[in-house]
């Protein structure tokens, strides 16, 4: 079969799910989640028989179609596979897979189990879209509709204010940011002539310097929004008002992944100063939500900061020039996010909705399958020597290393602190004794939400092995990780940064377990030092800012606009003028008398005075 | 020698006009029968304009197509009733017969008292404005304008709101008012032509060989710009249009948001631009701030509404500013953005009146902070409404998109920092149309709500079928032409090339905003 048709059903099977489910199974919840888990399972076929038979010997290939034509500009929609699409195809295909399984258990008794099948599958239709695409316009497209399909899914429990408002929330930040993308797009389009990625691809590159940046920093508005930096990554810890599966999917491999892979994508378009504003706004952010993670008591909050943190470390690795590294440490953090996020689903579904980690505890003896996985989880995140995460983010200490020191300290004390706030989670929650009813009943879930975790947690383990994965899939990866690791300059680096980022997680899990004793109730930390614990849980004050922006400044000002409009244009200029509403008060008197034939006479009256008067006035001259 | 589908365009503006006299002047005909003929009225034209964009093979040299010509008595003054689609007027042809008849078959559906009477006004103002695209003569392009008109104050006068007198009179002083500028300015366009003829096909020829002076140009334009521009709420001349509909009945409001409030900007675009290019370009820089205006200004009063119904009638004087900004690009790319964009704001705007009277007619009221919770009782009804309301704030897949997209990227050409302050827009109208989805239809339900539904018999019911026939219509094409745009840029770029003005010394010469 042709590569591009296999792409085309790739894209089109999880759509002809959506309407399916839409127009005949929205009361159906089994039959729409059959049709649904079957869409993506078809969806990782045809990934898998597309890696097997594309040949990507030439740099990338292209397909593509006519769309819309005015005047000299036509936007061609099409196809453009290569190593980074491989990757990233296979992450949102694999981890969406798992994802849609462990839903069946998740949402089996929700009242709404149609609407959120469709959901999850219009979710891969706009991701698959991303991926695909060849043209920022097409990406653009479907970038919006992965917002579209978050709003929807964090929506999904829509009678809780929380969720409503959330899911608000997600979609306005992530509009802030397509903005920028928007602008970006059409300034491109204007400089170099194209929209086509693959075009770009020839063009980029010899530029006048201040307007590729300044192109460059529009679009990566579009990035800030979707994988949430700062100063858009508000709407991400409150988007854990979805169901916790959707999360699993939007921190692992769908939304916030899509802002990485949307720069790598487009990486040439990035002269190196704004890649260098890319890497210290990737930095910044590891720090920043490193520390807010530290004062959240909600499981799926701290996993959200987390989402954040690594989303820094990737961030920073495409900065520092290294965008297939970018894409390597967000594949293993797309397996060990997927596994935490489902494993923290797995608990909260036993633990009957509850969140907080000072009430669980002893949730691994309790749940052997889900602690067990879920502790993997917490290792391959902290960078354990050997397992996923440590492959990945070591790469990036080093690269980092290299390129700017402080970076790398920076980089070094949140894989630390990343060990920290993991570790603190999973001694709290899963070890000593269960602290609220709830926990004390939790039981181990049923097998299509244990397979997942389980398939998960062999990949947490081995998924960093990039050399012995299959070629197609580590085009893009192999060349840059063989320089970070085996470049000719790094061979006495790499030892002391091998011991470093050894020394990073033995220190984060070491102390969380000494200063975080499993089976306290409440946090050490509040007690002990309660202005540092405040001032950690503050996370800067951003979110009150933006509240009271929103509030106090956006709605106030709306307000007065909108009292000067009354007052200024429809009062004085309009009621104002006596004199013309005296003239037209007759007309309106006579509106009012409710006599319809009065109407008819006078319009036809006049249609015939206007034809006679033409007609005279013509003859007279 | 008349063709059949020559015939077919004049019939598909008879239909509505005879049967809707018809049913207005029958003294004794029962209710009954109106409303079935009152189908039929709005089902043909439908099923005409269907046809006829799938046959559409406009002439090479005027770009016209089922042209066909009937004598008046006026031929003397060059007035001949010149009917004909080119690919600007096709797109908004069809959107005309899908808004009437999705308005038609909801009028229906919702009874009115005298409701015979409101059909026949409602098909006089249908036939009106399938007229009015389908003219090609700048005369009764202008005649059918007062002929859809005419029935709307009407329809605002006897079965609006409790505040439809106040609405009815302001609406009525600046509609006539724009009525007589844009009047006033075709008059002086022909008689300055010199061309002796209302026929646009005939003025365009003349024009382009022997254009009329510029200073006169920047005379005569903004005539036309002011005139229409006051039909089509432009900044500071909109505050006729959000009290309007909100006073006006749903159908009407359907009609007039959607389909005649495009008259003017129609008029811009296929008229004033490619007839008098100087003037526009002298223009240019005024009308882009008044629409910027539009759009920001009037963006963030849309934010503090509570009604429902002014809220969208405030978004629908906002996106305005957009179709605005498209024709001041001057070029192929914002013309033909502008010509989508008035096509999908047409249908996505009238959907959304549609929604909010099913709303309405479930919670009793158009006050956002009474409602709440309403998605558990009417998934359906909220479906189709978060549905109308992406599309109104152009998310990819439904046809806003494209028109919002093109017009920016037309729009670049002639000034980016317009570009940029104007896409803030996608993100003001995020903000109120989100927040009107969330306090419809999320959270749970309101106190007042809860004793609303309490004091009716029956339960509250989710759309029944005719009502969703009725959102279906408008929800299927935006979803078409959203993912598919081709059936209309394709049609409007052929034709946009053939009235494209020649770049005119002055517009190049004219100071370009930064």
């Amino acid at each position: 079969m042709e590569p591009h048709l296999i792409m085309l059903g790739i894209l089109l099977v999880p759509l002809l799910s959506a309407v399916i489910i839409a127009l005949f199974f929205r009361r159906c919840g089994s039959i729409a989640a059959a049709l649904s888990v079957g869409a993506s399972g078809i969806i990782l076929v045809l990934s898998f028989i597309l890696f097997a038979t594309i040949d990507l010997s030439s740099e990338y290939k292209v397909w593509q179609v006519e769309w819309l034509t005015f005047g000299e500009f036509s936007l061609y929609l099409g196809f453009l596979f290569d190593g980074n699409t491989a990757i990233m195809l296979f992450v949102t295909a694999f981890v969406g897979f798992l994802i849609h399984i462990f839903s069946l258990g998740y949402m089996k008794d929700d009242d709404a189990k149609g609407r959120y099948f469709a959901g999850l599958s219009i979710f891969m239709f706009s991701m698959l879209g991303i991926v695909l695409a060849d043209s920022l316009v097409m990406i653009f497209f479907f970038w919006e509709l992965v917002g579209f399909s978050s709003y929807m899914l964090i929506a999904h429990y829509y009678k809780q204010p929380d969720a409503a408002a959330a899911s608000k929330k997600a979609f306005i930040v992530n509009r802030i940011g397509d903005l920028g993308f928007l602008v970006g797009m059409v300034w491109a389009y204007w400089y170099y002539g194209t929209v086509q990625l693959s075009e770009l691809y020839q063009v980029a590159g010899s530029e006048a310097y201040p307007l590729v940046a300044g192109i460059a920093l529009c679009l990566m508005g579009g990035f800030l929004g979707k994988s949430a930096h700062f100063p858009l990554h508000v709407w991400l810890p409150d988007a854990m008002a979805g169901p916790t599966p959707v999360s699993a999917l939007i921190h692992a491999a769908t939304m916030v992944a899509a802002g990485i892979y949307f720069l790598v994508r487009i990486y040439v378009l990035f002269p190196t100063e704004v890649l260098l504003v890319v890497a210290i706004l990737g930095v910044a952010m590891t720090v920043y939500a490193g520390m807010a993670a530290l004062a959240q008591r909600d499981i799926k909050k701290i996993l959200a900061y987390s989402t954040l943190s690594q989303l820094g470390f990737m961030a920073a690795a495409l900065g520092m020039g290294m965008p297939g590294i970018a894409l390597f440490h967000m594949t293993t953090h797309a397996f060990f996010k997927a596994l935490l996020f489902l494993g923290s689903g797995s608990v909260i579904n036993a633990c009957h909705h509850e969140k907080d980690i000072f009430k669980m505890g002893g949730l691994l003896k309790k749940m052997p399958i889900t602690g067990i996985t879920f502790g993997i989880g917490v290792l391959a995140i902290s960078g354990v020597t050997f397992l996923s995460g440590y492959w990945s983010k070591d790469a990036i200490l080093l690269q980092a290393y290299t390129f700017y020191q402080p970076l790398f300290w920076l980089l070094l004390y949140s894989a630390a602190v990343t060990a920290l706030y993991m570790g603190r989670l999973y001694w709290i929650a899963f070890l000593k004794t269960p602290r609220s009813e709830a926990a004390s009943h939790a039981k181990e879930n049923s097998f299509v939400m244990t397979i997942p975790l389980i398939v998960l947690a062999i990949l947490s383990v081995v998924g960093g092995l990039y050399m012995f994965w299959p070629d197609v899939l580590v085009a893009s990866i192999l060349p840059e990780a063989e320089l970070v690791f085996h470049g000719d300059d790094y061979h006495y680096s790499h030892y002391a940064l091998y011991i470093l980022g050894t020394l990073a997680w033995v220190i984060g899990l070491g102390a969380s377990l000494w200063f975080y004793k499993p089976g306290s109730s409440e946090d050490p930390l509040e007690k002990k030092a309660p202005p540092v614990y405040s001032f950690i849980k503050s996370r800067l004050y951003l979110d009150e800012i933006y509240n009271w922006y929103v509030t106090k400044v956006q709605q106030r000002f709306a307000d007065m606009l909108a009292f000067l409009d009354l007052i200024i244009i429809s009062g004085i200029l309009v009621r104002g003028s006596a004199a013309l509403v005296g003239v037209i008060g007759l007309v309106g008197k006579h509106l009012h008398n409710n006599n319809l034939h009065v109407y008819i006479f006078w319009f036809l009256g006049g249609a015939i005075l206007f034809f006679a008067l033409a007609y005279f006035q013509f003859n007279l001259f | 020698m008349p063709t059949f589908s020559t015939i077919l365009l004049p019939l598909s503006i008879a239909i509505p006009l005879g049967i809707g006299l018809f049913v207005v002047f029958t003294q004794k005909l029962p209710n009954r029968v109106a409303r079935v003929l009152t189908q039929i009225a709005v089902g043909l034209p439908l099923l005409i304009a269907l046809s006829l964009a799938l046959n559409f093979t406009p002439d090479p040299e005027t770009g016209y197509a089922f042209f066909s010509r009937t004598n008046t008595g006026l031929e003397t003054l060059g007035i001949t009733l010149a009917l004909g689609l080119n690919g600007i007027s096709l797109p908004l042809f069809v959107m005309a017969a899908l808004v009437g008849a999705s308005a038609g078959i909801f009028a229906v559906h919702r009874k009115t008292e005298r409701h015979r009477l409101f059909l026949g006004l409602l098909l006089i103002m249908h036939s009106g404005l399938l007229g009015l695209f389908a003219s090609v003569d700048v005369f009764f392009f202008y005649f059918f304008h007062e002929l859809a008109l005419i029935p709307t104050f009407i329809m605002i006068g006897i079965w609006g709101s409790s505040a439809r007198r106040l609405a009815a009179m302001e609406m009525t002083i600046y509609l006539t008012l724009g009525a007589l500028l844009s009047l006033l300015g075709l008059i002086a366009l022909y008689w300055q032509s010199g061309a002796q003829t209302f026929d646009l096909i005939a003025l365009r020829e003349h024009l382009a060989s022997q254009p009329l002076r510029e200073s006169f140009q920047g005379v005569i334009f903004p005539l036309l710009l002011f005139g229409f521009g006051i039909l089509v709420s432009l900044f500071p001349l909109h505050s006729w249009a959000p009290r309007g509909y909100a006073a006006a009945p749903t159908a009407t409001a359907m009609l007039h948001a959607g389909v005649l409030k495009k008259f003017g900007l129609y008029g811009l675009l296929q008229i004033s631009v490619p007839l008098i290019p100087a003037g526009a370009a002298q223009w240019a820089p005024t009308l882009a701030v008044l629409a910027l205006c539009n759009i920001l200004i009037i963006g963030f009063i849309t934010m503090a509404q509570r009604d429902l119904k002014q809220m969208l009638g405030f978004s629908s004087v906002m996106h305005m500013g957009y179709i605005f900004l498209g024709i001041v690009s001057f070029n192929l790319i914002g013309h033909g953005g502008a010509v989508i964009l008035m096509f999908a704001h047409g249908l996505s705007v009238a959907l959304l009146f549609l929604l909010a009277d099913c709303v309405r007619e479930r919670t009793r009221t158009y006050d956002m902070q009474e409602m709440g919770g309403l998605a558990q009782h009417t998934p359906i009804l909220a479906a189709f409404f978060i549905a109308a309301m992406f599309a109104s704030i152009g998310l990819p897949g439904f046809a806003n998109f494209w028109g919002e997209f093109t017009i920016f990227l037309g729009l670049w050409e002639y000034s980016p920092i317009l570009v940029a302050l104007a896409a803030i827009g996608i993100i003001i109208s995020a903000i109120y149309g989100l927040r009107a989805v969330a306090a419809i239809f999320y959270g749970s339900e309101t106190d007042a709500l809860t004793k609303k539904i309490k004091n009716r018999e029956e339960p509250i019911t989710d759309l029944v079928p005719v009502e969703r026939i009725a959102a279906g219509l408008l929800f299927v094409a935006l979803l078409w032409i959203g993912i598919y745009p081709k059936p209309i840029s394709d049609p409007a770029n052929e034709a946009l090339m053939l009235v494209a003005p020649p770049k005119v010394e002055s517009i190049a010469h004219i100071e370009p905003l930064p």
